[in-house]
């Protein structure tokens, strides 16, 4: 590998020098993901273009340097942190929205646009892009891709994946290639179907294009009080089988909702076990007799109180305390691990009971905030990362949270990807062979390993 | 390198001796294009594929995976063909979870099935199950989870076509306009490598990020990169209520803007379908004589709560009737069950009668549909080509059907040559052109997947990857992958 000042300087060339960081507190910066994680970078650098990008990945391919895209680092499990140092690309500045195409219902935009960002500026016209991360205040499109990111409406609309039309990629060898497009169908492999969600590992993402959807007409947004956490799982069971798909499901434990109440007041009931938040939307016509529907199907699982939000007003700040209930809980103690275990929604209830149950095994206090209609738990194990005891009590809870998602017929993840905290747990939902056919994917496309090495893929062991 | 009898008999000990054809009158039935295999072979679960691709892979053989065959003329001709992987016994729907809302199938279960195990127990089901057509020796699941929900795709061929067909060519019809691709529904799947292994990804949720989305990899790719085993979909419950609005128009021109102004509005049709070119009249379906004999024709499916339906019905029949309409109809109960599978056929009713059919899907942004419509329906005039159009507005999909008997070659030659200038047309563009009928011995002067776009390196790179020896399909797929 090339000393330190000549990747500095090269890179300098590439994009100018006041867009590459070097300094060690520069580096420290980028050494830190939302996981807790920790890795740093031999060089930072901010490319402008496509065009800049592609030189530094024939750069990094020529020297066998790592690279690593980032945008918000955001993410949860260590995806973005360089664990084998090398060059961070960090995409801030490629935020542009370059084609708002509103007749076929699509937007093209640069892998840095903040995903709210771009939601506020196509709403203005009516439309909507889908996937809501309740990161999507500060994470990327970009990240969203790599991570193939969820969010409360994916229990109707799919997650990003599904909104996702095409891309343009810079290879491992600095080819830029375009794949899917504004028309539908392009003949040959679903390449932009196999990247998102690829947790960076494949190329780098240099333009996106996203499907677009009207906004809908009308949106009925109702909180669910219950006295047991039980309760209200079954409840989400029951509104499926009743054949009622809303927008979203999503529920918070009475820790979550303490932790909110202290710092966002969303009027959460403190005295409660759980809460359900339940939104409709689409036509208006037959969403009043669903709603009938779901305040009795809430009834029969024994709700305290079910309360409608009365004005959009009402509804925001429902929403605020459930998308802030991350950063909340980060107030409560120092760290938190969350695991992002999946079941078959049919399953909720009976899980939920295994990680209370592993929450005291551990003497670890576990906080639930989750997307309740799609079976993605999100329990928060409270801790001290300066505690190493305490810290290897999480990693142990942690893993067996996630067993017993896999084991209910569930995956070790939903959305916040494998990254570096679950490569062990890889082994509870993939044999070897599907494993190597990973690395065979990988290989397709990254043959020297330079792109987001050590990441997702557990090495093979021989 | 063993003779292929000695092959033969290993296939038989693994198989049975049933479950391995060498007759050449059963062999004759799996001809693709102008190839005949040397054995058709019939394994009964993902471990009996597996132990055939091992020796395929083994003695590099060349295989061509095959459902019900309804797509077999697709693609470029095979570079070699040893054996016909039939899926026909790999028909076991292996979990129904309806409170879960998944199902997990076997690549050789027929569409039709599934949604028939999926009907309520008074047999509400998402296909007319009355109106299937069935070959003499089979009969449609009659097992019935009473869930009343559905896999909510719309195949062509949908009373025919296999699950693992489907999903191999990502097949999908008017309704994908509210229920989106195949490839957004499949949740997982099990397929056998090239080398023999099985993988796989994904499961029975909703969400999952752990490991590479394989499943997006084998939809729509034409099996070439392994045998689809196993898939796993999401269902959704049967819509409360369905029914199909049927609109005649004197011009084109009318019948788009209908159908255009459509988008303008919130309402969430299911299907917008635009005819024209006499296919109206072609629909394998009685009892709609208005529409039948409409030169220009939208059909209109809704499908979800009865209040929703009754509004869209009311505002979408208003619309028609002032931008024109000449007849209108509506079809209810059974009946728009009956309408979308006719539709579904109306391939195959073309194919029976024009045995030199040309089938064209010519793919543009949603927006250019009348456009393209147009510049087909202007082309082909012009080269005196008789055909029939179909659009799916919403999702900017052409077909364009070139209706000749395939006799008279001057006339073929007229209609290749026509068909090599749209599809330049389209590849410069951002769209494509797909021909996906054609006669076998007019594919060589045809390029039937269009010009692959910059993304062929790194589709070239994991076929090479994950199929070194080319087993698979060989030379069938974009680009002769």
């Amino acid at each position: 590998m090339m000393d330190a000042q000549t990747l500095v300087d090269r890179l300098g060339e590439i994009v100018g020098p006041q867009n590459v960081l070097s300094s060690q507190m520069d580096l420290m910066l980028y050494s830190y993901d939302a996981s807790p994680e920790k890795g740093i970078p031999d060089v930072v650098v901010l490319p402008d273009s496509t065009e800049e990008v592609s030189k530094i990945m024939v750069l990094a391919h020529t020297e066998k340097i790592p690279v690593l895209g980032r945008g918000s680092g955001t993410n949860l499990t260590g995806g973005t942190i360089p664990v084998q140092g090398g060059i961070v690309v960090h995409f801030s500045r490629m935020n542009r929205i370059l084609d708002l195409d509103i007749p076929n219902r699509t937007v093209t935009v640069e892998p840095g646009i903040i995903t709210l960002d771009l939601q506020t500026e196509v709403l203005k016209k009516g439309f909507v892009y889908q996937p809501d991360p309740a990161s999507q205040k500060v994470s990327t499109i970009g990240g969203n891709i790599a991570e193939n990111s969820g969010g409360p409406h994916c229990l109707k609309y799919g997650v990003t994946s599904n909104h996702i039309q095409g891309l343009e990629l810079v290879l491992d060898d600095g080819t830029v290639v375009e794949t899917g497009g504004k028309s539908w169908d392009k003949p040959g492999f679903d390449i932009t179907g196999l990247f998102v969600g690829c947790e960076g590992t494949l190329a780098m993402v240099t333009k996106a294009i996203l499907k677009l959807e009207r906004a809908p007409e009308a949106v009925k947004t109702m909180l669910a009080v219950y006295e047991t956490i039980e309760d209200g799982a079954n409840t989400v069971s029951a509104i499926i089988a009743e054949g009622i798909i809303p927008a979203t499901l999503e529920m918070m434990d009475n820790r979550v909702m303490r932790a909110v109440e202290e710092t966002i007041h969303a009027g959460y009931p403190l005295d409660a076990a759980a809460v359900l938040i339940i939104e409709l939307d689409g036509m208006p016509q037959g969403m009043e007799e669903c709603a009938l529907k779901i305040m009795d199907i809430c009834k029969e699982n024994n709700v305290r109180e079910v309360k409608l939000a009365k004005d959009e007003a009402e509804r925001a700040t429902l929403w605020a305390g459930r998308k802030g209930a991350f950063g909340a809980v980060g107030q409560v103690r120092p760290s938190y691990q969350c695991c992002d275990g999946t079941v078959p929604r049919t399953k909720l209830p009976e899980v939920l009971n295994k990680v209370i149950r592993i929450g005291e095994k551990y003497d670890l206090p576990i906080g639930n905030v989750f997307h309740a209609g799609d079976g993605n738990l999100h329990p928060l194990i409270m801790f001290d990362e300066r505690d190493p005891e305490e810290k290897a009590r999480v990693q142990k809870a942690a893993t067996e949270i996630l067993k017993a998602c896999a084991d209910a017929g569930g995956t070790i993840s939903g959305e916040h990807g494998v990254g570096l905290e679950k490569l062990k747990e890889t082994s509870f939902i993939f044999c070897e062979t599907d494993l190597a056919f990973e690395r065979t994917l990988k290989q397709a496309f990254d043959p020297t390993n330079i792109i987001n090495p050590g990441k997702m893929i557990p090495e093979a062991v021989c | 390198m063993k003779n292929f009898d000695e092959l033969i008999n290993e296939l038989r000990e693994m198989l049975g001796q049933k479950s391995v054809a060498v007759e050449p009158d059963r062999l004759s039935h799996f001809r693709v294009d102008h190839l005949t295999p040397q054995a058709v072979v019939f394994p009964k679960n993902t471990r009996q594929v597996s132990d055939v691709i091992r020796l395929a892979h083994a003695h590099n053989l060349g295989v061509v995976p095959w459902g019900s065959g309804t797509k077999m003329i697709m693609g470029n001709p095979p570079k070699r063909l040893d054996l016909v992987l039939s899926t026909s016994r790999m028909n076991h729907i292996i979990d129904v979870d309806t409170a879960n809302l998944t199902i997990t199938v076997e690549a050789g279960v027929k569409f039709r099935d599934i949604q028939a195990r999926l009907a309520t127990q008074e047999d509400r089901c998402y296909l007319p199950l009355e109106d299937l057509a069935t070959e003499a020796d089979e009969v449609i699941c009659s097992d019935r989870s009473h869930s009343g929900s559905f896999l909510p795709m719309d195949p062509p061929e949908a009373d025919k076509a296999t699950i693992g067909g489907i999903i191999a060519t990502n097949a999908a019809g008017p309704r994908r306009l509210l229920y989106r691709l195949p490839r957004d529904l499949i949740l997982g799947v099990r397929m056998v490598a090239p080398t023999g292994d099985m993988v796989g990804s994904g499961g029975k949720t909703v969400k999952n990020v752990s490991g590479y989305d394989v499943s997006k990899l084998a939809v729509g790719s034409l099996g070439s990169l392994g045998v689809i085993c196993e898939i796993t979909f999401k269902l959704l419950p049967l819509p409360e209520k369905m029914e199909t609005l049927l609109f005649s128009f004197k011009s084109f021109d009318a019948a788009s803007a209908f159908a255009d102004q459509i988008f303008e509005t919130s309402l969430l049709p299911a299907a917008v379908e635009v005819l024209t070119g006499g296919a109206c009249s072609r629909l394998p379906m009685e009892g709609i004589p208005d529409f039948s004999e409409s030169p220009y024709g939208v059909a209109v499916a809704l499908e979800g709560f009865v209040p929703a339906v009754a509004r869209m019905s009311d505002e979408l029949t208003t619309m028609a009737k002032s931008l024109g309409t000449i007849a209108d109809t509506r079809l209810e109960g059974n009946r728009h069950q009956a309408f979308w599978l006719a539709m579904s056929n109306l391939g195959r009713t073309f194919e029976s009668e024009h045995p030199g059919l040309i089938t064209l899907k010519v793919n543009t942004p949603v927006s250019q549909w009348a456009k393209t419509m147009n510049t087909l329906e202007a082309t082909l005039s012009k080269a005196d080509l008789p055909y029939a159009l179909q659009a799916h507005a919403g999702n900017g999909v052409c077909l364009a059907r070139l209706l000749l008997d395939g006799e008279d070659n001057d006339t073929m030659e007229k209609a290749v040559d026509t068909v090599n200038r749209l599809s330049n047309l389209y590849s410069e563009k951002d769209g494509s052109l797909v021909v996906q009928t054609v006669p076998s011995q007019w594919k060589a002067q045809l390029n039937v997947w269009g010009t692959p776009g910059s993304a062929f390196p790194v589709m070239k790179r994991l076929k090479e990857k994950i199929d070194p020896l080319g087993i698979m399909n060989p030379g069938r797929f974009v680009g002769g992958l």
